[in-house]
Parts: structure tokens; C-alpha cells; sequence
């Protein structure tokens, strides 16, 4: 059934254009949900690569910013969107998923990072639409998701005004 | 908040304004009125403040929430999802176009980025010559333009632009093309650059900090977090609206309304999307039909800071390229630039892994055009179609041949501006595409990349179109003075009123057009009572 509503276009890889919403507030979670924790501690490596710090504390640190924020980025994102990304995300996780989106077995996290760069570059170039919104809409999603965390403008050197503080 | 920033909206509460947010009723409540205005943008804001002045009791009722200067906090992953439509996230069915539009009290005035032009020229002859607009020419509206530009303190920015639109300027003055300095709906203007965010010092004049305080001082009622989700109507009259609390939970209250006049002012997506839902005559089939002005991205790198995150968002344009073969000939672009804020450009660019953090890198020296292409003037860019779905709606606007003729066009056309300009590296934000050392290589590449649906980014900050309007009923569902033609106590009154795009910013249009027909329709609802 997943397969059908995928193959017939119902998944369109979501725009995500988006942000961790209320990092800034109480709700701040040390313990991020770990949905989908797994799929993105590989991907985000990938997506980030050059903009993640190679040292490994600072590393892992950003890595889980990054994946609070992706988490809430989908929380505020429209419910058809949301099922199309979710969608996705768990025919990742899924060894028939994958079979059809990368005609291969075998989990994300025992693939080399040549062969994740591969995969993304397969779909970004693939002659369906399908595939290039399913590279679009993880691309977003992380992208966005990573740059909305302050934490992580330091190599942009970038930051908002500070008058609001005064 | 920085404590001697007043925030008017609160003040305003505290003093007694009336204001209901919807997710905060316990039960069901029915609201009556002279008027109720559905939205809160450029077009409701505008109406509710000329109706309120004419003595007549108004109801404005938001799908959003009401967020003001104390929430603005100038972070885009606080704006995003609490100010634009899906978390501005919005996209075309195909993913082609990513739309930004605002969703709370003020609507889109609270987000954008102050540009104010009135209605082109061309634009107003080519409505009333092909779609049978009367009444809307450039001499008749003067007077309701120099209202609004007065009401709104709009004026030409005064200052330096800041050097992403100096880039723009000083490109045009290389070439020899038009550039135009910008007229912007502020007053006392910090200078930030944060106007998408929400203004965080009410500098910008949108209807959050203007004409909605005027109508709730004279008594009017603002309904935040309720959505429209059906218009009761038999015969030629409308009977009533219905609305839904927004909170999500199951015990979300249902708002009912009945009034003498109903005005949808929802912008140029949900007007029409109520309009279907509620299955209101459309014999013609013209409603939602929709244009964008699909734009296009052209960055740049200079060997000196630009900032584009600082300073007045827009301040110059370039219409050289808009007009040029008249109003129904090829399509034309205009030329601007957008803020360059992290979420925005990151994500609007291409790439991942090194070369796009490489990219990143050199973000406070990268400088960005935008090409608005003019949409809806001939069989060439007959725009797209607002349909509904099982879930809510979605927009159909398919990129043809001709628009992809354009978009290189366009790119070229930023190139060489961006190159005359001074910089040394150009990237067309067209995947699979590489930095661009000097203006022949840019060209040459241009001519030649692949281009089209997913791999070219295509934005729009633009919705037009909708319920048109005119005199002929094959052509319009309004008429020109935003009267239905099918509901003799209905109006329409925003951005889904224009029977083309605009080829320029929409909101001054919108502003001056509804002022001049909200004043009308006061007229006749006060004579009547």
C-alpha cells in the first residue's frame, strides 16, 4: 500500500522550508525525541558535510541539535506534508523501502558515506520526479532545520540584532 | 523585548479592545455584525478601517493568530511557522514553486518586505481592454493611492540602500537600464533588516500596527484563530459564515456570523478556496484561477562584506525587463533583491555537503538578485488553478515552455547585472551548476543548462488572482468595485480581485484599489440604513 500511494505521486517529498520552532523556550528537550534518531544520524553527516565541526564532542552536539530541530520542524508542518515526509522517512528505515528507493537491502547506517553521496546524487539527477522530490524534501528538511539553530551561524558570521536584549 | 519598544497591540488590549481569540472559547458562539470581513491582510485591514469610520459595526475574522511586536523575536524558525501560510512551507502540487504568504493578523503586511508601487500602467490598460475593468485607470486612482500612500506613511526610502540593493543600482547604471528607488510603508524605520520576520519595532506600516488599532478604537471586534470553513447562501444572498477555532482538539468551538454585508479578504488562496467549498455559482469556471509571478535566484560573490541580512530588504528596482514587448507580448521579469537571512538562503540554494557549506561560508559576501516573472498576460503564462482536496486545497501551476524561455532569459539577464555590478562569481540557483567566473562564461552556461520543473528554483512571495474582477461575467466573478456578481451582499476585497499578476509588489495595489471600494460599498450600507 505504501508503495502505491508513493509510486502514484501521493508522497511529493515535503518542502520543509522550516525551522526548529521554539529551541529558544522551555521546551527545550535534551533528550530529543528519537524519532527517526537512527535515519538522520546518518544523513544529516552527509547533507552538513564541511558544515558540521569535525571535533567529535562539537560534532555529536550539533548532530543532535540538528535532529531536535528536524523533529520540530515536521511537528509544525502541515498534516499532508507531515504524512509525506513520514512516509519516506519509514520506507528509509525499511529494507523493502529501501529496495525501492535504492534498489538495495541494506540499512542506511552500514553504507559508506560514498555510497550515501551515491544514493542522494541517484535521486537528485534520477529522470523521475518522484525521486528528485524525495532528494528535495530531505534536503530541505535537514538544511533548514540545521540552519535554524543560532548555534550554528558561527561559520556564517551571521547574527540577529541585539537591541531586542537591551 | 527591549523595554522601551512599545507594543501597540498589547497597549491596545489592555485598553479594551475587543479581541476573542478563537482557541480560547469554551463553547460554540454565534457573532452578529453590520459587516464581517474574513482576513486581516491588505484588503480586509484596509476595509475594516473604512467601514468602522463610516460608523458601521465590523467583525474581523483571522485563521491566524494574532502575533505582535513583543513575539517578534527576529529568529526565521520562530516566523516562520507562527506568520506564514504552512509554515512557509507552501508549495505548488508539484513542488515547482515555493510560496510565502503571511497567516496572521495583518497577513501578508506583517511579513513583507515594505516595497509599494502602485498599480503599473500597463497593467490597468490591459485589464480594461481585456477584461473589462472600468473604472480603474491611472488618473482614478491617484486620489485613493495618495490616500494610502498618506495613511501609510509610504514615501521613497531615504537612506543608502544597503549594498545588496546597491549591487542592483549600481549594475542598471553600468548597463544603462531603469533602476527605481523603492517607496516603503514605514515610519521611524530602524534600518534592520528583519521586516519578514514581523517588524520588532512597529517602523513597518502593515495593517497590525495601522488600520486594525483604528477599527477596534472605533468599536470593531477582531476574532483571531478562526478559519472560514463554509458560507451558508440561497439565491443571490449570502446568510451566513461559519468558522472553526484552530487549536486542533477535538473541542474546538464552531463560530457562526450573520450580517448585512460579507467582505472575503483571505488572500488569494482561501478566497476562492471558501467560494468552492461552499459551492457558489461559478458558471464560467474562473474561480482560482491564480498567478505568482514565479521568480527566479541569481547569486552572486563579491570581494567585499554585503550584508544582505542588514538594512532595508528592498530599496531598489529595475522594471527594464518588464514591459519590453508590451503588456501582452513575451513574458517580462523585474528585477529586486530579497534579505539574506540563514533558512532562506540555504535552503533556496543548491546543493549539499561541501560545496554547499563551502557556499555558506561565504554568506555575508554573497549577494542575491531575484527576476519576478509577470504572469496571466497572454496563452503563454495562463497561471495556475486553486483546486480543493480532501484535506484543504491545492495549487496547480504548471511551468511551461514558455516560462522556462523566460527564467533563462532572466538568468542571464542577472548575471550580467550582477557582473557589471562588481562581482566575481556568479551561480544561476540551477542545480548542476557551478560558480560562473565572468560574464561570457555565464552566458555561455546559461544558454546551455538544463533548466526546468525541480532542478531550477522557482519562488513566489506574490498571489494574485482568483475571483477577478470586470464587468463580463465570462470573464470575472466580481465586479469593479469588488461586488459579486452572483451575491448581491458579498464583496471580495484582496490580492484574488486582479484578473492578471501585477508585474510589480502587490500590496499598494491592493491597498488603493480596496480603499477606493470599501468607501464605495460604506456609502451604500450607510445609505441604506
Amino acid at each position: 500500500m505504501k508503495r502505491r500511494t508513493f509510486l502514484t505521486g501521493a508522497f511529493t517529498g515535503t518542502a520543509a522550508l522550516a525551522l526548529g520552532v521554539s529551541l529558544y523556550t522551555p521546551e527545550v528537550n535534551d533528550n530529543p525525541d528519537d524519532t527517526h534518531r537512527l535515519l538522520f544520524s546518518v544523513l544529516i553527516p552527509i547533507f552538513m558535510d564541511g558544515a558540521l565541526p569535525e571535533v567529535a564532542n562539537y560534532r555529536d552536539a550539533f548532530l543532535n541539535r540538528t535532529i531536535i530541530a528536524i523533529n520540530q520542524t515536521i511537528s509544525v508542518l502541515p498534516e499532508d506534508q507531515k504524512q509525506e515526509l513520514t512516509q519516506l522517512l519509514t520506507m528509509l528505515e525499511s529494507r523493502f523501502g529501501l529496495l525501492i528507493l535504492t534498489s538495495s537491502i541494506t540499512p542506511l547506517v552500514l553504507r559508506s558515506p560514498e555510497q550515501l553521496n551515491e544514493m542522494l546524487e541517484h535521486w537528485r539527477h534520477h529522470f523521475l520526479e518522484m525521486m528528485q522530490t524525495a532528494y528535495i524534501g530531505l534536503r530541505e528538511l535537514i538544511i533548514s532545520s540545521y540552519y535554524a539553530c543560532p548555534e550554528h551561524w558561527g561559520r556564517l558570521h551571521y547574527a540577529k540584532p541585539t537591541f531586542l536584549d537591551a | 523585548m527591549a523595554a522601551n519598544i512599545i507594543d501597540p497591540i498589547t497597549t491596545g488590549l489592555a485598553a479594551g479592545w475587543q479581541h476573542i481569540d478563537a482557541n480560547q472559547l469554551t463553547e460554540n458562539q454565534h457573532f452578529e455584525a453590520d459587516v464581517v470581513i474574513v482576513g486581516t491582510g491588505a484588503g480586509g485591514g484596509t476595509a475594516a478601517e473604512i467601514l468602522a469610520q463610516a460608523g458601521l459595526s465590523v467583525i474581523m475574522v483571522e485563521g491566524g493568530p494574532l502575533k505582535s511586536s513583543s513575539d517578534f523575536n527576529m529568529e526565521e524558525r520562530t516566523a516562520y511557522p507562527d506568520l506564514y501560510q504552512q509554515a512557509a512551507a507552501m508549495k505548488t502540487s508539484d513542488k515547482g514553486i515555493g510560496i510565502f504568504q503571511g497567516r496572521s493578523v495583518g497577513g501578508s503586511t506583517t511579513v513583507n518586505w515594505t516595497t509599494s508601487i502602485r498599480t503599473p500602467d500597463n497593467a490597468l490598460a490591459f485589464w480594461e481592454k481585456e477584461k473589462s475593468v472600468t473604472g480603474l485607470s491611472t488618473e482614478s486612482l491617484q486620489p485613493w493611492f495618495e490616500k494610502m500612500e498618506a495613511r501609510l506613511n509610504i514615501s521613497e526610502w531615504q537612506f543608502q540602500p544597503n549594498l545588496n540593493n546597491a549591487a542592483l543600482k549600481e549594475g542598471c547604471e553600468k548597463l544603462g537600464w531603469e533602476y527605481t528607488v523603492i517607496k516603503r510603508n514605514v515610519k521611524g524605520c530602524w534600518n534592520t533588516g528583519y521586516c519578514g520576520m514581523g517588524c520588532p519595532v512597529n517602523a513597518k506600516q502593515s495593517m497590525l500596527v495601522t488600520t486594525i488599532p483604528s477599527a477596534l478604537e472605533q468599536g470593531a471586534t477582531l476574532i483571531s484563530n478562526a478559519k472560514v470553513i463554509d458560507l451558508k447562501h440561497k439565491g443571490d444572498k449570502v446568510e451566513g459564515l461559519s468558522a472553526k477555532a484552530q487549536s486542533g482538539s477535538s473541542s474546538a468551538a464552531t463560530l457562526t456570523f450573520s450580517a448585512k454585508h460579507y467582505i472575503l479578504s483571505a488572500g488569494a488562496i482561501h478566497t476562492p478556496t471558501i467560494l468552492m467549498r461552499a459551492k457558489t455559482p461559478d458558471p464560467h469556471k474562473l474561480l482560482g484561477k491564480t498567478f505568482l509571478h514565479p521568480t527566479l535566484l541569481s547569486g552572486s560573490l563579491f570581494d567585499k562584506q554585503i550584508d544582505g541580512h542588514s538594512g532595508a530588504p528592498q530599496s531598489i528596482y529595475s522594471d527594464e525587463f518588464v514591459w519590453r514587448d508590451g503588456a501582452a507580448g513575451e513574458m517580462g521579469y523585474k528585477l529586486e533583491v530579497p534579505p539574506i537571512h540563514p533558512i532562506l538562503i540555504a535552503s533556496k540554494t543548491i546543493g549539499y555537503g561541501r560545496s554547499h557549506a563551502e557556499l555558506m561560508t561565504h554568506f555575508n559576501n554573497l549577494q542575491v538578485m531575484i527576476a519576478l516573472v509577470r504572469d496571466g498576460y497572454s496563452d503563454q503564462s495562463p497561471g495556475g488553478q486553486v483546486r480543493l482536496t480532501d484535506k484543504g486545497f491545492a495549487l496547480d501551476y504548471p511551468l511551461e515552455q514558455p516560462f522556462w524561455d523566460t527564467a533563462r532569459r532572466a538568468f542571464a539577464t542577472m548575471a550580467e547585472l550582477q557582473f557589471a555590478a562588481g562581482a566575481k562569481k556568479v551561480l544561476p540557483i540551477n542545480d548542476g551548476i557551478g560558480m560562473q567566473l565572468n560574464w561570457a562564461q555565464a552566458k555561455e552556461t546559461i544558454a546551455t543548462m538544463d533548466i526546468g520543473l525541480l532542478k531550477t528554483i522557482v519562488a513566489s512571495a506574490h498571489v494574485m488572482g482568483g475571483c477577478a474582477m470586470g464587468d463580463d461575467k465570462t470573464l470575472s466573478m466580481i465586479n469593479s468595485e469588488g461586488q459579486s456578481h452572483y451575491f448581491e451582499n458579498l464583496s471580495v476585497m484582496d490580492g484574488s480581485m486582479f484578473p492578471t499578476s501585477l508585474g510589480a509588489n502587490p500590496q499598494l495595489s491592493i491597498y488603493g484599489i480596496v480603499a477606493r471600494n470599501a468607501t464605495l460599498l460604506a456609502e451604500r450600507l450607510t445609505a441604506k440604513t
